[in-house]
């Protein structure tokens, strides 16, 4: 049976609230391919918090995944544009040497005042991984056969599907 | 000196009784020509308080939760009225108060932020109907306000006045405080008298902050001091009117984690715990039924767990912001002891104008404006949006405009049902009276249960003086008084009643009292909701009044409306419905909704001014006087003169980070930043350094499409040179802020962009000759009536909330 990938979007108002679901994520016991932070403060100092063991051969490939922006529509849900944004830079964010290139794309794309978290995982881990994700304003996941490259691709731009699909 | 005719005011002068010759020869002078008029012998200092947005079942003093013993203090040496009303919203009441007279027939049928076009609806001060402060001034009082007014028109909060609808022209010597419906308590945008102050420096000292409650009591401690000075024997008339515990609930940490866990049971279990104890101390009959709670508040039991803390922690803050006030009220009147005049002042003490307010929504908000904006958000954003702003423990600091959610409100509204803006039920119009006289009240910790009015407490502050109601001021004739003097229940608990009969409006709710009996005809749309499809039902020609839900209750068996006995009188009903329109017709009360008007096409002619220029010391434009560029493609042009080693500074700011805008320069650059009520913050920067010299620089918005809250392009100009660009999604629809103002120069108060909060006020450091505001009408006209709806409809939004 092929082994089955998700990515979770989650978009969030403030840091604090991001980074609680991100420590319960880390915290939850599942085996992640990865998660990752990103956050902007007030004065636009951005943040990046993620972990270590990213599957290398998986942000390869995903600098393809377009924006997804200009889905907001009243009512006005902030989420919203936090969870494209971090859809956005998902390809890079994946992935732990591409530092640079998440605070580029993240840059231009998180809001001041926002944070959003990405973290993806073996679909058997849903059950402890998604129950973690308690505090997310807006939270999809994405899904995609395999456990590679085109597989995170795949869950990722499932998931930014569904994001437009909740209305923005 | 003969006894003056003080039916006619001002009082004449006396004629002069000398000689005056040719020569100082034989003349013979009068100095009485050189006196002024002085109150009728023995006439009392008098002390009037008004808390903001509170409710029957707040303070402890009527068995609350909230901690108020200088309430307390006053109540055990006077007297508790637990039948003592008020009109369920800010100006009305205020009106009343004031004036003696329904508010509705002194043109506050709404805030004075809606100036409407109906008589009752003006916002305007009737000539005819001079208000308390003029007449006791006029018949030789000290007078003095010091905190929220709420009286002036919008638009007329400019150093062009009138100042005739400001506190020095009803009649006040001093006034200290701001007009607006609220403000905030740390960063206040301050009037002194006619002029505009803005925000005191002490804002900037962070070891010892300014807070206006405490400058309120100084201020008229100070004053009290000052008259005392001068003149030993004058008595004084002091209007000392909270800006708590109206929105935004500012108050030090300290006082609010006084009651930290107090609020852990929720609300539900806070009302039976205040119930039970309204009926120990009294204030509540022991045969009083509590009301229960209506669908459109939340159980606590549904709350989720991980929110308890957020709605807590809401509470928390408004308890301690109220005690802060019982606190400071407290000091005056220990000012006034220290004189040795405290038993020659009669100390009125009217806790809340309207009940508890609701217009926190069910969630409650880290920005009060948000809820006025129409921006729908959840508790769990709220918290989230609390937490940008430093977390629960800053809820209550300048970094938020907090307000709490709908339920808690109903809980300091205990026993009734609702609160501010219901008209029709005792949760917006009953609050505790305390009056403290020892002169006249021997009767201490007495109660007093006769039904009264607002309206009623000027004419007795005139019967205790001696001074009559005048018949005519500055020439024109008085519309009298409508209230009534309630002395009679001082020294005798059982004195008939004084009030027999009193329509009550707001907003379309309307309660009928006559000898007992209520007829309650509440609009079924839920207070904090004003949507097209919650206001559908009123539209002109759909809605009937009288075909809408009408309770009928009898006060003297059921004080908290906990049994609607209509079913079973409908004739009662019947009558009180005709009673109502009879008084409503009288007062100016109609049309009903008049305050809703413009959601329904009713509009002021469209302002044909477009541009709007600013020299470069302007500052502390009041918020509803700033050029309307909401909803509009607009420019912001700057003329500066830029010195060789650069600038630095705001060129011009409004409000503050939690709704406004700004062009400023930072390490060279012209920056705008604008944010949409602290839930979208959006930034442009240029791409150059300005230049030295003279220098025109401009943002222009150029809006996406004609409706409120439009996206829109900006770009950044030097020169008519573009510099910078970038999109902002969101634009705020009705209004930045209730109360921080806009400035040329620098960013006075709490400022737009946290960027430069560490060198606030941020001012320019080059020279900004002059700012322009350039508004694009909508280029079709139907676009251009569309959005000037909507400012309406924002503005008379923006109302509710007074």
């Amino acid at each position: 049976m092929a082994e089955t990938t998700d990515v979770l979007i989650g978009g969030y108002l403030s840091a604090d609230a991001a980074k609680e679901d991100y420590e319960a994520v880390l915290a939850c016991g599942a085996r992640l391919w990865g998660a990752v932070v990103v956050s902007k403060d007030m004065a636009g100092e951005l943040s990046i918090e993620q972990t270590d063991h990213m599957v290398e051969e998986g942000a390869a490939g995903l600098g393809g995944v377009g924006f997804v922006i200009g889905l907001f529509a009243p009512p006005l849900l902030a989420a919203t544009a936090i969870g494209a944004a971090l859809g956005a830079v998902g390809g890079k964010a994946l992935h732990h040497k591409t530092g640079s290139k998440i605070e580029e794309a993240a840059g231009d794309t998180i809001p001041i005042g926002g944070a959003g978290l990405i973290v993806a995982f073996k679909h058997e881990d849903a059950g402890s991984v998604e129950p973690a994700v308690t505090r997310a304003i807006k939270k999809v996941v994405g899904e995609a056969e395999g456990r590679h490259v085109q597989a995170l691709k795949g869950a990722l731009a499932d998931a930014q599907t569904k994001m437009a699909e909740q209305g923005g | 000196m003969t006894e003056p005719d003080r039916t006619r005011l001002p009082i004449r002068r006396e004629s002069f009784q000398g000689v005056a010759n040719r020569t100082l020869a034989g003349s013979q002078p009068d100095w009485n020509l050189i006196g002024h008029p002085t109150p009728p012998a023995g006439a009392p200092n008098v002390l009037l308080v008004l808390i903001d947005d509170a409710g029957f079942g707040n303070p402890t003093t009527f068995g609350g939760p909230i901690q108020t013993p200088n309430y307390t203090r006053m109540a055990e040496q006077g007297l508790k009225y637990n039948r003592f009303h008020v009109t369920a919203l800010c100006s009305p009441t205020r009106a009343a108060l004031l004036t003696g007279r329904n508010n509705h027939a002194v043109g506050f049928g709404s805030v004075g932020e809606f100036a409407g076009g109906f008589p009752g609806y003006s916002a305007s001060l009737p000539r005819d109907c001079a208000p308390l402060p003029r007449i006791l001034r006029d018949n030789g009082y000290s007078t003095s306000a010091y905190g929220k007014w709420h009286l002036t028109p919008d638009g007329q909060q400019g150093p062009a006045g009138p100042f005739d609808r400001w506190p020095n022209g009803w009649g006040f010597d001093y006034f200290y405080g701001f007009l607006a419906g609220d403000s905030g308590q740390w960063d206040p945008c301050l009037i002194e008298n006619q002029k505009v102050i803005g925000t005191p420096e002490r804002f900037y000292d962070e070891e010892d902050p300014y807070y206006f409650p405490d400058a309120m009591a100084d201020r008229a401690i100070e004053w009290l001091h000052g008259v005392r000075g001068q003149e030993t024997e004058k008595p004084f008339f002091i209007y000392f009117s909270t800006g708590c515990s109206h929105a935004p609930h500012h108050v030090a940490q300290t006082w609010a984690d006084r009651y930290k866990g107090k609020f852990d049971q929720g609300w539900d279990k806070l009302r039976e715990e205040t119930f039970a104890r309204q009926k120990e101390l009294g204030v509540v009959p022991a045969d009083a039924d509590l009301t229960p709670r209506d669908a459109a508040f939340p159980a606590w039991d549904d709350v989720p767990d991980k929110l308890k803390a957020f709605y807590a922690r809401q509470m928390e803050v408004y308890a301690g912001f109220s005690e802060n006030a019982d606190s400071n009220v407290g000091r005056v009147i220990d000012a006034i002891e220290e004189l040795g005049e405290l038993d020659d002042t009669v100390i009125i003490w009217i806790w809340g104008d309207n009940g508890a307010s609701m217009e926190g929504t069910v969630t409650g908000s880290f920005n009060e404006m948000t809820m006025q904006n129409g921006i729908p958000l959840t508790d769990e954003m709220q918290l989230q949006l609390a937490e940008r702003f430093g977390g629960l423990d800053q809820w209550g600091a300048q970094i938020m405009d907090p307000h709490y959610g709908a339920a808690w409100a109903w809980a300091g509204n205990t026993p009734f049902k609702w609160g501010k803006q219901v008209g029709s039920h005792l949760g917006g119009t009953r609050n505790p009276m305390v009056v403290r006289w020892p002169k006249r009240i021997t009767d201490t910790e007495g109660l007093r249960t006769q039904f009264g009015h607002v309206i009623d407490v000027a004419p007795t502050i005139l019967d205790i003086a001696g001074i009559p109601e005048p018949q005519i001021v500055d020439g024109i004739e008085q519309e009298p008084m409508h209230g009534t003097s309630f002395v009679s229940t001082f020294a005798d608990a059982a004195a008939p009643e004084f009030r027999t009969q009193q329509y009550f409006e707001t907003i379309g709710n309307r309660g009928m009292y006559k000898d007992g009996w209520w007829l309650a005809m509440k609009t079924e749309r839920i207070p904090w909701v004003v949507t097209p499809d919650a206001l559908k039902p009123y539209a002109p020609g759909v809605w009937d009044p009288d075909a809408g839900p009408a309770e009928l209750y009898y006060l003297p068996d059921d004080f908290t409306q906990a049994h609607d006995l209509a079913a079973e009188h409908p004739d009662k009903v019947q009558e009180l419905k005709d009673l109502f329109w009879e008084e409503a017709e009288k007062y100016k009360v109609l049309p009903l909704l008049a305050t809703l008007s413009t959601f329904f096409g009713i509009l002021p002619p469209i302002d044909q001014k477009t541009t709007f220029e600013f020299r470069g010391d302007v500052q502390n434009v009041l918020s509803g006087m700033i050029p309307r560029i909401y909803n509009h493609s607009y420019a912001i042009s700057a003329d500066l003169v830029v010195p060789e080693e650069g600038a630095a500074g705001v060129i011009v700011a409004e409000s503050d980070h939690l709704g406004g805008f700004t062009l400023y320069v930072k390490d060279g650059k012209l920056t705008h930043t604008y944010s949409m009520m602290g839930v979208f913050v959006f930034k442009q920067v240029a791409e150059e350094d300005l230049p030295a010299g003279e220098v025109t620089v401009r943002m222009e918005f150029a809006a996406d499409e004609a409706k409120p809250a439009t996206g829109g392009e900006v770009t950044l100009f030097i020169d008519d040179r573009p510099v910078g660009k970038g999109r902002m999604d969101h634009t705020v629809p009705i209004r930045f802020s209730a109360y921080a103002g806009m400035d040329i120069g620098r960013d006075n108060g709490g400022v737009v962009d946290l960027a430069y909060e560490d060198r606030k006020p941020f001012a320019f450091t080059g020279t900004v000759k002059k700012v322009v505001f350039d508004i694009k009408p909508h280029l079709v006209d139907e676009d251009e009536r569309v959005l000037h709806a909507e400012a309406h409809r924002g503005i008379a939004a923006h109302s509710l909330s007074g």
